[in-house]
């Protein structure tokens, strides 16, 4: 095990504010320790609805608050620029009874006037105004809507891979000097005379541990943060509140869709990369947040929700149901939604841990300026003057520049469609990506034609962006996830990362179960229609050929 | 096949074209009758390893010798004991012509399949491992691991990464202790071109086709050959067709046997057996119709199949399961050419019956996909005869059979049985559809 290593800050979870805190801290100069027990995006980051929008519900609470999550959301576009696509949304003005009534009208006047007002705060992030839709030009744009509805409002939101935004958060926090570790939990919190001093790890794919000291160590691990905190005697109240999306197999939608669920509960069916997602359900979970799956229940209130809007998502073709777990502060006595998305820092000394705090609550889209408040409470405690925060400025690998892809088509001899989807998630680093193809042209092989990976991703992302176990590729470049599953790419990809990183063939085939079984439970809640055809292939040819 | 066009009579319909519909339709020609077939698209043979896989010893021990294991039919009669829901349990009491079913497919399918022999033979995937299969392709059998002598050359085209020789070589490796080959990797510089990454692997099939191709490989092969090979497997590219004999031609220039492993997906030699299939139908005087079936009632009565007016007196429903869509669900199980009930599964919910349809997916699969999955294994419930039956066990019709994974209660898909059901099944269904056509007619002179 050998003598403990020392860090100005360790941190506990690969989740939007973890890599993001953890990037911070490197670049103010703090030596800094990352650990994730899984992989980066795991829970709620990953599982989100991958929406960097500019909180136009926190309009009625706190105006302050809208216009900081602008303000973020600008900067976010700023150093992740091809990571970030426009969403316009629509807001119908649906009424579920025959007629509309006054108070319904009242409230489509009050949407407009709200959304009038969001105007205000969208230069910062970049945004277009809002536009008010006759009858008429909303069915022009959106032809698929139920018929009846009495025109609607637009608004302008941005949508992201929070996956791919975590990865990029904990890569520069690693080129700026910090240690990053996937797979590794802190087992154990190490306390001296009430102090948390650090933290006992372990790797749990090569049984390597260790413990590392540090100034200050930051518990950021969502959902898991209670069952961690009692595991180490220290308290982290909050309101878990679990979220289930549905994605379906392509875009049912040009525009994203607000609608009303049964209960009156917002939420949206909207495209989102290559397919479209119905979001979202909030409950409160007080469940395993490692054992987590849609219930049949969920998935028929989230259909019947998109339903009142766009009827034809009956006869789409369901991919998945994907959940996640929200922290929110704990409060009692309110409903799910009218729970603040506000953010706290936790500081565990009157716990007998000074030195440990916990991150809760929080959102997405506000992950840097979330960051930047947490490594402030750092630097504070450590009592440190470093280097000012500036991720707010430099960009994340990949978003120096914009990058042409029908100039890197050309160049390297794919196809443009390819190279769109790799400079999407490469930005300018999809230049020294396909140089590979140069290299071995064998590498132009496709491995998924939905998302446009090429095997010279899958090489790339092995060698370059910390990928360990087959499941990372789910996270990095979305593999496996579109309708097929596998089928296509499954065996092609562990092949290649099995030469990568050196598996053999019992690891390979143990990878692919991984991958698999994973996706099994995201698919099963939903199997119906052509995908159960696709499971059926699935099954023949990895259960039956290949015993994985 | 134009549109319209006069009403068609004969004895038997087959709906269905894969394995279980051809073999029903060969079966019930075999027997005199009149029949036509009606197929929509390619299904799951067509997108099969390519082997025919009737049945592996649910109990034989990991380390038993490949040539001790049981036979195929009795592994089939082991499955029988002890899985209930199975189709060979159903059909216990006649598994002792398994065999000859099988003998009736491969000679009905001579032009692309072996005859088989009574035992598995064991053939390796590209994942690894090793697959027993009851009969094979022509360009397989040389791939038999409990057949081949001394070392298994296995190929690496150097120019394409969509198989790793090496993984497939370490299912051999495992093999070696139950009596297998020895297997070594040999790269051969095959597709070296620029492009050739963007080739697919009917593509890389369609070149090796090409006059001349193959011979060169079989030449390149015998340079790199390592010493004391007694065989040569290939990635499974040999030809689009049966009739190109691209693993003969290379075996010939190399000097050596040489064979193709069996395939995932996409498959060639699923779609090269899919071919030979409607080759021989053809061949057979089978009237082969292609498109929907709409409007089909009972036996009996007239439907309109690929455009055509059918009428036949005994049906054989060959329709398959998810994937050729004779089982379906949208919102509820059902079978959507008949309207018949889906009955059988297998694990917790084989007794669920009627609610079996109903039931949501999450609640009618496991949550560690290894296990049984309800769901997977949907299907009609058939009796003895093998005429679908209602909720209350009674045949749905006197000459309505049903064949193959349309047919529910085992997990066809994964379980290693899939062809073997469909043949055995067909050929039982297409017999029978056959004898009942003609007892019909006896009975009902001029038919209906």
């Amino acid at each position: 095990m050998g003598e403990p290593k020392r860090y100005d800050v360790v941190v506990l979870g690969g989740g939007a504010n973890g890599t993001g805190t953890a990037r911070d801290c490197a670049m103010r100069g703090l030596s800094v320790l990352l650990l994730e027990k899984r992989d980066f995006a795991c829970g709620a980051s990953g599982a989100s609805s991958g929406m960097i929008h500019g909180g136009i519900r926190y309009m009625l609470s706190d105006r302050k608050v809208t216009e900081l999550a602008c303000r973020d959301a600008g900067y976010i576009r700023r150093i992740a620029p091809h990571l970030v696509f426009r969403i316009p949304f629509l807001l119908p003005f649906a009424s579920r009874a025959e007629e509309a009534t006054l108070a319904e009208r009242a409230a489509w006047y009050a949407t407009e006037v709200y959304v009038g007002t969001y105007d205000l705060y969208q230069p910062l992030k970049g945004g277009k105004p809002s536009t008010r839709l006759s009858a008429a030009e909303l069915y022009a744009l959106e032809p698929s809507l139920r018929p009846g509805l009495g025109g609607a409002v637009t608004l302008d939101e941005w949508g992201i891979d929070g996956a791919r935004l975590c990865l990029l958060n904990a890569l520069s926090a690693e080129a700026h000097g910090a240690e990053v570790r996937t797979w590794t939990e802190a087992t154990e919190l190490v306390r001296e005379e009430g102090r948390a001093v650090g933290v006992r790890w372990r790797d749990a794919l090569t049984g390597e541990h260790g413990e590392a000291r540090a100034g200050a160590i930051l518990n950021a691990t969502g959902a898991w943060s209670p069952r961690w905190g009692h595991a180490n005697q220290v308290e982290v109240p909050m309101r878990p509140g679990k979220g289930v999306h549905l994605a379906l197999d392509r875009r049912l939608s040009n525009y994203g869709i607000i609608c009303k669920a049964v209960d009156g509960r917002q939420m949206f069916v909207m495209p989102h990369e290559e397919e479209s997602i119905i979001g979202t359900t909030d409950d409160d979970f007080y469940g395993d947040p490692d054992d987590l799956e849609a219930t049949s229940d969920e998935v028929a209130y989230l259909l019947e929700g998109a339903e009142s809007l766009v009827p034809s998502v009956r006869r789409a073709r369901l991919t998945r149901a994907f959940s996640g777990v929200r922290t929110t502060l704990y409060q009692y006595g309110r409903t799910e939604d009218a729970l603040s998305r506000e953010h706290q820092l936790l500081d565990h000394s009157v716990d007998g841990a000074a030195g440990l705090f916990s991150f809760v609550g929080g959102k997405l889209a506000s992950y840097r300026a979330q960051s930047q408040e947490i490594a402030d409470r750092l630097v504070d405690y450590l009592d440190v003057s470093p280097r000012p925060c500036r991720t707010h400025e430099e960009p994340l690998p990949g978003g120096e520049r914009i990058e042409d892809p029908s100039e890197l088509a050309r160049r390297h001899g794919v196809p443009e469609a390819v190279a769109r989807r790799i400079v999407y998630r490469h930005g300018s680093r999809a230049r020294e990506l396909l140089r590979l193809c140069d290299e071995d042209p064998r590498l132009k092989l496709s491995v998924c034609r939905e998302e446009g990976v090429l095997a010279a991703e899958v090489v790339y992302l092995a060698r370059h962006e910390k990928v360990r176990r087959l499941e990372d590729l789910r996270r990095r470049c979305r593999l496996a996830v579109a309708g097929c599953g596998g089928l296509d790419c499954a065996r092609l990809a562990a092949q290649l990362v099995a030469h990568e990183l050196a598996w053999d063939a019992e690891q390979l085939r143990a990878e692919l179960h991984g991958l698999l079984e994973l996706n099994w439970r995201e698919r099963r809640p939903v199997l119906d229609g052509w995908q159960l055809a696709e499971e059926e292939l699935l099954r023949a040819v990895h259960r039956g050929l290949g015993e994985v | 096949m134009a549109e319209g066009g006069a009403p068609i009579a004969c004895d038997v319909l087959v709906l269905g074209g894969g394995m279980a519909g051809a073999t029903a339709a060969l079966a019930a020609r075999d027997a005199g009758a009149r029949v036509a077939l009606v197929c929509r698209a390619p299904g799951s043979t067509a997108l099969s390893g390519g082997a025919v896989s009737v049945a592996h010893d649910p109990s034989a021990l990991p380390d038993a010798a490949l040539s001790s294991r049981a036979g195929v039919v009795e592994s089939a009669r082991r499955i029988a004991a002890s899985q209930l829901g199975h189709p060979y349990h159903v059909l216990r009491d006649r598994l002792d012509r398994l065999f000859t079913a099988l003998e009736f497919a491969t000679g009905q399918l001579s032009s692309i399949l072996a005859p088989p022999s009574g035992r598995n033979r064991w053939l390796l995937t590209p994942f690894g491992k090793v697959h027993p299969a009851a009969a094979c392709q022509h360009s397989m059998v040389a791939g038999d691991l409990a057949e081949v002598r001394g070392v298994l050359a296995v190929v690496a085209l150097r120019g394409h990464l969509w198989w790793d020789a090496g993984l497939v070589a370490s299912g051999a490796v495992r093999a070696q202790a139950l009596g297998g080959p020895s297997p070594r990797v040999v790269p051969l510089d095959l597709f070296l071109w620029d492009e050739a990454a963007l080739a697919r692997p009917f593509d890389l099939a369609r070149l090796l086709e090409a006059p001349g191709a193959a011979e060169e490989a079989g030449k390149m092969l015998a340079k790199r050959l390592p010493r004391g090979a007694g065989a040569a497997l290939f990635p499974p590219v040999l030809g689009l067709s049966a009739g190109a004999r691209v693993a003969e031609r290379i075996g010939a220039a190399a000097g050596i046997p040489v064979a193709e492993f069996l395939s995932d997906l996409p498959s060639v030699p699923g779609l090269r057996l899919q071919r030979s299939i409607e080759e021989r139908l053809q061949a057979a005087g089978v009237l082969v119709l292609r498109g929907e079936v709409h409007g089909a009632a009972r036996p009996g009565c007239p439907v309109r199949a690929g455009g055509r007016e059918v009428r036949a007196h005994a049906w054989v429903l060959a329709t398959g399961r998810f994937v050729g869509g004779g089982i379906a669900r949208r919102g509820e199980l059902l079978e959507p050419a008949l309207g018949l009930p889906v009955l059988a599964s297998e694990g917790p919910f084989a007794e669920a019956g009627a609610h079996l349809a109903t039931r949501p997916p999450a609640a009618l699969t496991l949550r560690d996909s290894r296990s049984p999955q309800p769901l997977l294994s949907a299907g009609l419930k058939v009796d003895e005869e093998l005429r679908p039956v209602d909720a209350e066990g009674r045949a749905v019709h006197d000459r309505l059979f049903a064949a193959g994974a349309v047919i529910g209660g085992h997990d066809q898909a994964s379980d290693g049985t899939g062809m073997g059901v469909a043949l055995f099944t067909g050929w039982l269904a297409g017999r029978s559809a056959a004898a009942s056509a003609r007892t019909r007619q006896l009975a009902l002179p001029g038919g209906e």
